[in-house]
């Protein structure tokens, strides 16, 4: 046995003995001991109640691929390449990045219960213990790269937003360029990656982390805002969360229309809804360069997904890359 | 003096760290220059040359933050940016940059990072080599089509 195995047999969140759990895997109570500090690892509490057994503190609804995969819309089904499911890996875009690229007009998927590196912006470590959130990374191979293709981070947020507002009936916003934001708190993010392919074509992958259910103590430390995280466990109060899976299969699916169209749509399709959700517009904000940082006020996005801000009366600022942040006032 | 012996003077000059060589035989002197001159005119595109481009397209720019060292005019290639962006040297803030001056490199090994709205875009070289030149430093905006390295085959 594994610590995987042991991991899928106490996911329903009862006790399970040492004694059953050594007969069910064939081994001794020791051998199953031996991997509980793996769990413990993966952000897990395992309580040992002494005559009862081990039992996860929260039971976990793991993804299976093969449900998943059953559950999508056929002709996105049909789409998808590949659908790996990872209880561990280091990081879902770094995995679908060195991957060969699917072939043009077919979608790449990977979900991981648990990432070791989950790579936030720029290397910032974003860790969620296992099964409590979303990391879904796809990736899609542009024939030739779009019009338009930075604002692809942008056109995902809407997605995202979308696929949120149908599945689990909650409205976010979107902070420029990447976060997903539910009442003043960073509910998610996105990270787009992308390699060039021969004659001038694109591997992009697109990770997207939800937070879904987390230890409430968690989430201010998840996130250096100023109210911190939030999940959407508690954006759906007192419902609860819908299934991860839910949320999976309609960004897979709404994702895998997003790739196939993009190259003719463009970000126009995307931009109102954008502007609709953009939390900065109208608010006082500082965008950190390596020169220094320049404060001023969101003007919103114009029509190619820059952002526009105001630093001085009548003086606009085009802003392509770096962080911006909330401004107190 | 012998034009292969000049020939070969050039190749070992290339093969060497040493940007200029001269040689006296007799009545005979021959310098080898492997640096523009002030005056010549430089065949590999100076990184200035882009710095007003970058100031009009991207306020954020400062034109300073382009290496003030000119590429060397050999038989390098250069490597130019394929969108407008930010351009990182690492992988993270305060990792090792994927490559510096005197680096070996493959083809398809990671160069930089170019990134615009959280878009990475991981630029790999095309050409096997060695980096002789990094003209962007790290955190800096760039521009389409600007140099980011000179890479020597």
């Amino acid at each position: 046995m594994d610590a995987e195995q042991l991991l899928a047999a106490l996911a329903d969140g009862k006790a399970h003995s040492g004694e059953d759990l050594a007969r069910a895997f064939g081994v001794t109570r020791a051998a199953v001991w031996k991997h509980i500090p793996k769990l413990a690892d993966w952000g897990l509490a395992v309580d040992a109640v002494p005559g009862v057994g081990y039992q996860l503190r929260r039971g976990i609804d793991l993804f299976d691929a093969g449900a998943l995969r059953s559950a999508l819309a056929p002709e996105v089904a049909a789409r998808v390449a590949a659908l790996d499911i990872f209880t561990e890996i280091e990081s879902t875009n770094r995995y679908l990045l060195a991957a060969p690229p699917p072939s043009p007009g077919m979608l790449g998927a990977c979900i991981a219960e648990y990432q070791t590196a989950g790579r936030g912006r720029r290397g910032r470590r974003w860790s969620t213990p296992l099964g409590a959130g979303l990391c879904l990374s796809v990736a899609w191979q542009f024939a030739a790269a779009p019009a338009e293709l930075s604002a692809l981070t942008l056109a995902v947020g809407v997605v995202v937003r979308r696929v949120l507002a149908r599945v689990a009936g909650v409205e976010i916003a979107l902070k420029w360029p990447n976060d997903l934001v539910w009442d003043e708190r960073k509910l998610g993010g996105i990270l787009l990656e992308l390699t060039a392919e021969g004659q001038g074509g694109c591997h992009v992958v697109a990770g997207i982390g939800i937070n879904v259910a987390l230890p409430a103590e968690l989430l201010p430390l998840l996130s250096d805002w100023p109210r911190g995280a939030v999940d959407l466990a508690t954006a759906c109060a007192p419902r609860g969360a819908p299934p991860r899976a839910a949320i999976a299969i309609g960004l897979i699916e709404e994702l895998t229309e997003l790739f196939a169209s993009y190259a003719e749509t463009g970000f126009h399709a995307y931009r109102d809804d954008w502007r609709a959700a953009d939390y900065l517009r109208g608010r006082a904000v500082k965008l950190d360069e390596a020169a220094g940082h320049i404060t001023g006020t969101a003007l919103g996005i114009e029509a190619d997904g820059a952002l526009l801000i105001e630093t001085a009366p009548g003086a606009r600022r085009r802003i392509i890359a770096g962080d911006v942040s909330l401004r107190s006032a | 003096m012998d034009i292969r012996k000049v020939k070969k003077l050039i190749e070992l000059l290339e093969e060497s760290g040493i940007s200029e060589i001269e040689i006296s035989e007799g009545e005979e002197s021959v310098r080898i220059s492997r640096y523009p001159q002030p005056g010549t005119v430089n065949v590999a595109a100076a990184p200035m040359a882009f710095a007003p481009q970058v100031a009009a397209a991207a306020p954020v720019a400062p034109a300073a933050g382009t290496a003030p060292a000119l590429p060397p005019a050999s038989r390098g290639q250069q490597v130019t940016a394929p969108m407008v962006g930010t351009f990182y040297s690492g992988p993270a803030p305060g990792a090792k940059s994927f490559v510096e001056v005197g680096s070996e490199v493959k083809a398809g090994d990671t160069l930089c990072v170019i990134e615009a709205m959280k878009m990475m875009n991981q630029i790999e070289s095309e050409f096997a080599g060695r980096v002789v030149s990094v003209l962007v430093e790290n955190g800096n905006p760039v521009e389409f089509g600007q140099p980011l390295f000179v890479i020597e085959e």
